[in-house]
């Protein structure tokens, strides 16, 4: 349809208006370089050729434009006729209805009998959020055999008559426009099919505790192939080294074993220990991963390449470690977190009627909530990278009351003191453990965050009985009063942190919150899935969760990797980079802006016998970011689905003044 | 009435954060001026800078750039966003087109109160400029599509013969 006379302007052509330098500055060029004419009528033929190759320019399109009464919700603000009557002038509008429902089934059925009856090639719905109805509209036209990606929703409800109620003219001017803008981008889409991709049906789960033994049965459970990858020599991860958990008071060995035997009498997973997965690459259904661990002879180091189609993160946390010198830690042998005298504490001979510890008998005992957690600006002092830990770990207070009360059961003549900020002991039977604490006679402190409390060595020599350790606070439930609590051992309470991900956080490219824990898509909405797609998390890689709430979250990984792997074939959206090589000259600087490796490379070609670069995109792996899109000098890139001509066609829209219904001149809609 | 300027914004909403934090605002029952144009985009990154230039001379008055900032789900892409950004503020100073027609901001899929404020303070914004001067627009349009152009590398261009094209 274009025409090389053509002396009217094609829509999105001006871009290639042929450029040149000033006057003064192609002097200097030319000096420099006395091929420079030359070179530039080289430039300006390719951009010309280029102009009149261009298979973008807008085609004759038929338009169904359907809006939404929403029962009201859009009609009681914009008057839903009038649009239809006025957007029926856009040209290429072959149709413009209403409907109270569009989404209702026979609200679809007009628009699948209008594709047919009517040879529309494009539809428009306007109606709510693409976030609700867009997979279903597109499910509708392609049910029409119209490709659904010639379908374009417009939001004139959460954006229109919800956020305008006052302003009823204004929502419905700003309907009209916001239809124009979607059939001017119409009138550059073209049919885009889902990138189908093989599914390869087999899950890697990273990290051998509870969380990833528990995806890794439930996933081998439906069949699904399992390889678990532990970097320690057995499985169980921290659980080894707890006695009794709350709020059962089993032994975690208990089930910690059991876990551990489903998982070896599963045919179904195979267990690699002293290993690390070292590398991942690509994509959804196509995980290409490098695990190195004792594979070689005599169990010598070696790496082994691994195709999955799901990961599993269950990387789980690190206790936090104070600072040397936080609240004396590694300074007196006495001050303790939680992990290690919960280690010390299963150490004591039953029989024991006395708790030592190091040679010197515990009489007293202080415990610390919230050390390394919740920790305030000016404050606290920040970890090495400048971050503060500023959230709840949300396990230390039970942890914390059910040693206590432990203690004070075990050894009545230990008296011990609580000191903490707040007690949240959230879960179902946990803030028993705070009842029966009172009740055994632990003592409780409260202070304020402002004020922290200070550990230290006990001046005051009173004989060979007194205490060693002074903890010094200013109490609130006495209002304010500075108490000094002579104790013989201090127990930090210390919160979680994200084990040393770092590689893999940068081989996935995941996103990880302020928090440095592994960040869900949403939420609510989708708690365990990541933005990268086959990526899921089970348990405290994500953030500070206890026994009950790891499993939890290992079992929706498992499931939701089990219905990823239901498909034989992995759909994704065709919204990735393309190269139009007519216009790709092999410049070759769109692949330094790409952050995803191989998602965008250079390849040799044979052009007339010669070997030329050219920018090539691995639609599995680009992300549809579009980084590389405005770099390119010839505009060689773009993204499917989201072209700069688009996007441009979709400001011109906006822009345009609206065709008057009375008036009926469609000329005065310019697009382009 | 007539004569009251009433300033045109578009708003370049992640389909991931930003769109979904305007729909929060409707979904409040909460208002802002209709002329307020959102469109949706997966990243802002996409968009070169002569994209923003048309879109002025258009008359387009404001453009808001809302983002997922450290949220952004596409890896590095945030920051190369915020430093072309920065490049065309530097082309808008140089070339007489006020910057504060141009706003780089996060919004989250919540932030109800965020959004309506960045809205609030470009209105204001663009009511104490006027509105935007589409020739000037225009012209600096015009001028990125040259550097851009004159940008092309004849020596590859060799590498591209005719009959490519043409077959194409």
């Amino acid at each position: 349809m274009s025409d090389k006379n053509d002396s009217t302007k094609q829509p999105g052509t001006e871009d290639l208006d042929l450029a040149c330098a000033t006057p003064e500055e192609e002097e200097a060029l030319l000096e420099a370089d006395p091929t420079y004419l030359k070179q530039r009528a080289a430039v300006q033929q390719h951009l010309e050729q280029v102009r009149l190759q261009r298979s973008d320019l807008p085609p004759e399109v038929r338009v169904g434009v359907y809006i939404c009464r929403c029962g009201g919700n859009i009609s009681d603000v914009v008057d839903v006729e009038r649009v239809a009557k006025v957007v029926g002038l856009i040209p290429g509008v072959v149709t413009a209805k209403v409907n109270t429902f569009c989404c209702s089934d026979p609200g679809q059925q007009t628009i699948t009998s209008d594709i047919l009856e009517q040879n529309l090639d494009r539809v428009v719905v306007a109606s709510c959020s693409p976030s609700l109805h867009e997979q279903t509209f597109r499910g509708a036209v392609s049910r029409a055999n119209m490709n659904p990606y010639l379908y374009e929703q417009v939001n004139i409800r959460e954006q229109g008559s919800w956020a305008h109620r006052h302003d009823p003219e204004g929502a419905t001017h700003l309907a009209i426009q916001m239809i124009t803008a979607a059939v001017g981008k119409l009138r550059y889409s073209t049919p885009l099919d889902q990138i189908k991709l093989p599914n390869h049906r087999k899950a890697l789960v990273i990290g051998g505790g509870i969380g990833g033994m528990k995806a890794a049965v439930d996933m081998a459970g439906r069949g699904i192939l399992v390889m678990l990858v532990e970097q320690s020599d057995r499985l169980g991860g921290r659980l080894n080294e707890r006695g009794r958990v709350y709020p059962s008071e089993k032994m975690a060995s208990e089930f910690v074993t059991e876990l551990i035997q489903n998982v070896r009498a599963n045919k179904n997973i195979e267990v690699l220990l002293n290993s690390n997965v070292t590398s991942v690459n690509g994509f959804i259904g196509n995980f290409r991963t490098v695990i190195t661990g004792p594979f070689g002879p005599a169990g010598a180091t070696a790496s082994t390449d691994q195709l999955v189609g799901a990961i599993v993160m269950a990387t789980g946390y690190r206790p936090y470690v104070p600072r040397d010198g936080e609240f004396l830690y590694r300074e007196d042998p006495c001050v303790l977190t939680t992990p290690e005298f919960i280690q010390f504490s299963q150490s004591i001979d039953d029989r024991t009627r006395d708790m030592v510890y190091r040679g010197r008998t515990i009489r007293s005992i202080a415990f610390l909530h919230c050390v390394g957690s919740r920790q305030l600006d000016g404050v606290h002092e920040p970890q090495p990278d400048g971050t503060l830990n500023t959230y709840c770990s949300r396990v230390c207070c039970s942890t914390i009351l059910q040693q206590a009360l432990a203690v004070r059961e075990r050894f009545p003549k230990v008296r011990v003191y609580d000191f903490h900020r707040d007690i949240r002991t959230y879960g179902r039977g946990e803030e028993d453990y705070y009842i029966n604490a009172s009740k055994a006679g632990v003592v409780f402190f409260r202070f304020n965050g402002e004020d922290p409390i200070k550990v230290e060595r006990n001046t005051k020599s009173n004989g060979k009985k007194s205490a060693p350790l002074t903890v010094t606070v200013k109490d609130a439930l006495t209002w304010g009063e500075e108490l000094e609590v002579p104790v013989d051992m201090v127990v930090l309470g210390v919160g979680m942190m994200p084990s040393h991900i770092e590689d893999l956080v940068e081989s996935i490219k995941l996103s990880t919150g302020e928090d440095h824990f592994l960040q869900e898509v949403h939420p609510k909405l989708r708690p365990v899935e990541v933005a990268v797609n086959g990526v899921l998390l089970a348990g405290t890689a994500q953030g500070p969760m206890n026994i009950q709430e790891t499993l939890n979250a290992a079992a929706a990984a498992a499931v939701k990797a089990a219905s990823m792997f239901a498909k034989d074939v992995v759909e994704l959206n065709p919204f990735v980079a393309v190269v139009d090589a007519s216009r790709c000259t092999g410049e070759a600087i769109c692949v330094t802006q790409c952050d995803y490796e191989g998602a965008l490379k250079m390849v040799e070609v044979e052009v007339d016998g010669r070997m030329v670069q050219r920018a090539e995109v691995n639609a599995g792996l680009c992300s549809g970011c579009g980084a590389c899109v405005p770099v390119c000098p010839t505009r060689a890139l773009d993204v499917d689905g989201w072209r700069l001509d688009q996007y441009n066609a979709m400001v011109d829209g906006l822009v345009t003044e609206a065709p008057s219904a009375q008036c009926g001149v469609p000329e005065l809609v310019h697009l382009g | 009435m007539a004569d009251v300027f009433v300033p045109k914004i578009l708003v370049l909403a992640t389909e991931k954060c930003a769109y979904p934090g305007a729909d929060a605002v409707g979904k409040a029952h909460l208002e802002y001026p209709s002329s307020v144009y959102i469109l949706r985009v997966l990243s802002p990154v996409l968009f070169p800078e002569d994209f923003f230039l048309r879109t002025y001379s258009k008359g387009i008055d404001g453009i808001i750039i809302a983002a997922c900032g450290s949220d952004c789900p596409y890896h590095g892409a945030y920051e190369r966003l915020a430093a072309r950004i920065d490049t065309l503020t530097t082309v808008m100073k140089d070339g007489g087109l006020d910057i504060e027609r141009i706003r780089l901001t996060a919004i989250c899929t919540v932030c109800i109160k965020a959004f309506l404020k960045e809205i609030a303070q470009m209105t204001d914004n663009l009511i104490r400029l006027g509105p935007v001067d589409r020739a000037r627009a225009g012209k600096l349009y015009e001028e990125s599509l040259q550097r851009l152009q004159s940008s092309v590398n004849p020596a590859l261009l060799g590498n591209h013969s005719t009959s490519e094209r043409v077959s194409l």
